[in-house]
């Protein structure tokens, strides 16, 4: 566990201000803060920064979402940064966007006390990161036609499309590789190559466990629940409801956008509390309040915007609130490559060693019979 | 601080309005504000001031009829003084100016008036290269023991201005002047009043700060702006004439480090928020 963490707010007329701090018996000086918010002015485009001040090692996160505010987490000495970075990065964003929810009921003691707020992100949210990132999103969406590329190409197209010659490659791919999406490998003495392994899918399913649970406990609303899950994915004709799975082809089609905004919600981490703890049955906001130890203020914020989305639903007499579709992501292998592999053998573009690796690296993914 | 001041009429029509400083985006606050008079209509505050926030911003609100007055602060602001200042502006404005704004007439002096109420910060940016005396002018403001030696600054220094020096709230901020610390620069003379550029009165020196003058001008341009020729006491030092020539800006002598200067300071920088008020009130 990091030993402290303090967050810091930049105004034009205060300052540089910590708002909060845990332990409170924490002490910072002006000079900790005004070197670390140096830091973050130096490189814009980086989140989270690492630095070593007065023998304090701190972690620091800004976004460019919560303009002049910073998390910053001082490490243990045995705490390693490089280890941390995706953690650290995540508490940052979760507790940036709580601030901004609700700054009055914000409370760093009961966030960092109660929340276990260092989590390990699970598989799905990893899966998820992707589409945090715009540019890893566009790195994907390139993978799935190209299957394989040559590290270097890649780099150069990600600079064209973004436009940006400061975007670095390893950053945008690191998301993709922590998720086992893609593999990269060093082949031959020079070229290092990019192979797609796992492709990814986002889709709204029907929130079968709570409705089971709800049938059970509170049988006076499960009818009701039903028919909610019933209108979204099969209403009557002539409306056609929800099927994830009807094949699209056109990329401005509505359920490709839903898969983004489904893969988003599922990676920003203060939606993704909150939809947790509902998939196991609907709950009153006091009881969400207290298994995710936001706020009651912010949770009912949070539904309201999962409302929105068609995530949540309240149940007005009993005022609970639960799934109307369950947000889901899942990692497929992607049988498509196997004729754009052979292609690009064919063509000679790639060697045969390379088209034999991306074979072993999707058996050894996906396993010989599936 | 209070951020902007507005009186709307009893149509949401606006009777005045003054902006201290950029907060969210003035379109969307002036249509926000016009909103809420309307919603105002329909509750009754009891001559009481209430406030809601909204993005940044705290907004304060008092209703007189027909009139209702909005302050724009900030949610670190201390609520009940800005309550306070609010219960001074009604009624300042509801004894003088409520007839004049019913006849359609122009409400001469009121401005001054919300000037004495709504300033309650003044900052003040103190720029300059390494070394030139920016930290032991502040300090000498003050009224504090002078540093003999140089102790960088890092980042920047933020400190209060006493009160007998002027009874509105001024903030000096102490810049770092090392090159690596330039990059703040911009950001921090944001919203300054005024701003200070310190030169140690070398001829190498003085034309580089040439280019601070160019960043002030960019980057505030309202602010007023004024030269220092610091360390008169140096053999090497130009004059203070020369040196306000080559920055094109009223340029002051002095010599951080002799208490004998610091009320010669302090009225040069009483002027400067005095003036600088003056012009932005000319714009
Ligand atoms: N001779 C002389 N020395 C001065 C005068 N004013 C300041 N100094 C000296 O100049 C040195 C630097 O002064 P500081 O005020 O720390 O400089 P600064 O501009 O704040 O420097 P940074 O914080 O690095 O940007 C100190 O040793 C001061 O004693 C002056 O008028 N005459
Ligand atoms: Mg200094």
């Amino acid at each position: 566990m990091p030993k402290a963490t303090f967050i810091v707010q930049y105004t034009e007329f205060h300052g540089l201000i910590v708002t909060q701090r845990y332990p409170t018996s924490l002490s910072l000086n002006e000079k900790i803060l005004n070197l670390i918010f140096l830091e973050h002015q130096k490189d814009k485009k980086e989140e989270l920064i690492y630095s070593e001040i007065e023998g304090m090692k701190i972690g620091s996160y800004s976004s460019a979402l919560y303009p002049g505010w910073m998390v910053c987490t001082v490490l243990s000495a045995e705490e390693d940064f490089d280890h941390l970075q995706r953690d650290l990065a995540g508490s940052g964003r979760l507790i940036l966007a709580l601030i901004a929810m609700d700054p009055e009921s914000f409370s760093l003691e009961e966030i960092l006390e109660k929340g276990s707020i260092l989590k390990d992100l699970t598989e799905e949210q990893k899966l998820a990161e992707v589409f945090l990132t715009p540019s890893s999103a566009l790195l994907l969406e390139r993978m799935q036609t190209e299957g394989i590329e040559k590290a270097a190409k890649l780099s150069i197209w990600l600079r064209n499309q973004v436009q940006n010659d400061d975007v670095d490659l390893r950053e945008a791919m690191a998301p993709l590789m922590e998720s086992g999406i893609v593999a990269v490998e060093l082949l031959g003495k020079t070229s290092e190559m990019v192979f797609l392994v796992k492709d990814i899918f986002g889709y709204r399913e029907p929130p079968v466990d709570s409705i089971l649970k709800i049938k059970e406990t509170i049988p006076s609303i499960a009818e009701k629940y039903i028919e909610f899950v019933t209108e979204f994915f099969s209403p009557a004709s002539p409306d056609k409801g929800y099927n994830p799975t009807l094949p699209v082809d056109d990329p401005n089609s509505p359920i490709l956008e839903d898969r983004e905004k489904i893969a988003r919600i599922l990676a920003e981490r203060i939606h993704y509390r909150i939809l947790t703890s509902l998939r196991e049955q609907p709950l009153s906001i006091a009881d969400i309040s207290l298994k995710t130890s936001f706020p009651e203020s912010v949770v009912r914020k949070l539904l309201y915007s999962l409302e929105a989305e068609k995530i949540a639903i309240r149940f007005e007499e009993e005022d609970l609130w639960g799934l109307l579709t369950n947000p889901r992501i899942e990692s497929f292998l992607p049988e498509y490559l196997l004729p754009v592999i052979s292609k690009k053998l064919s063509e000679k573009e790639i060697s045969s060693d390379v088209a034999r690796r991306h074979l072993e690296l999707l058996i050894q993914t996906w396993g010989v019979a599936k | 601080m209070i951020r902007g001041v507005f009186v709307l009429g009893e149509q949401g029509n606006m009777i005045y309005s003054k902006e201290y400083a950029k907060g969210d985006s003035k379109a969307n606050m002036v249509e926000f504000l016009v909103n809420l008079t309307h919603f105002l209509k329909t509750i009754d505050l009891e001559d009481k001031t209430e406030y809601m926030n909204v993005n940044i911003s705290r907004i304060f609100y008092s209703k007189k009829d027909p009139f209702t007055f909005m302050f724009v602060a900030d949610k670190a602001d201390d609520a009940n003084q800005i309550e306070e200042k609010m219960g001074e502006l009604v009624d300042s404005f509801m004894r003088e100016y409520a007839n004049l704004a019913l006849a359609n007439q122009s409400l001469d002096g009121f401005d001054a008036k919300v000037d004495e109420i709504a300033v309650t910060m003044v900052k003040v940016a103190i720029l300059g290269f390494a070394g030139v005396g920016k930290t032991t002018t502040l300090h000498l403001l003050r009224g504090e023991t002078l540093p003999l030696v140089h102790d960088p600054t890092i980042g920047v220094s933020i400190k209060k201005l006493p009160e007998e020096i002027s009874n509105a709230n001024i903030v000096l901020w102490d810049l770092a002047g090392q090159s690596r610390f330039s990059i703040l620069w911009a950001k921090m003379i944001a919203n300054a009043q005024v701003v200070i550029i310190v030169t140690d009165s070398t001829l190498e020196n003085v034309l580089r700060s040439k280019k601070l003058v160019s960043l002030v001008k960019d980057e505030v341009p309202d602010a007023k702006v004024i030269g220092i020729a610091n360390k008169q006491d140096l053999p090497t030092a130009l004059t203070p004439e020369r040196v306000g020539q080559i920055l094109s800006i009223p340029t002051y002598e002095l010599v951080a480090i002799d208490i004998s200067y610091r009320d010669r300071l302090i009225q040069i920088i009483r002027r400067a928020i005095l003036e600088g008020k003056a012009e932005a009130k000319a714009a």
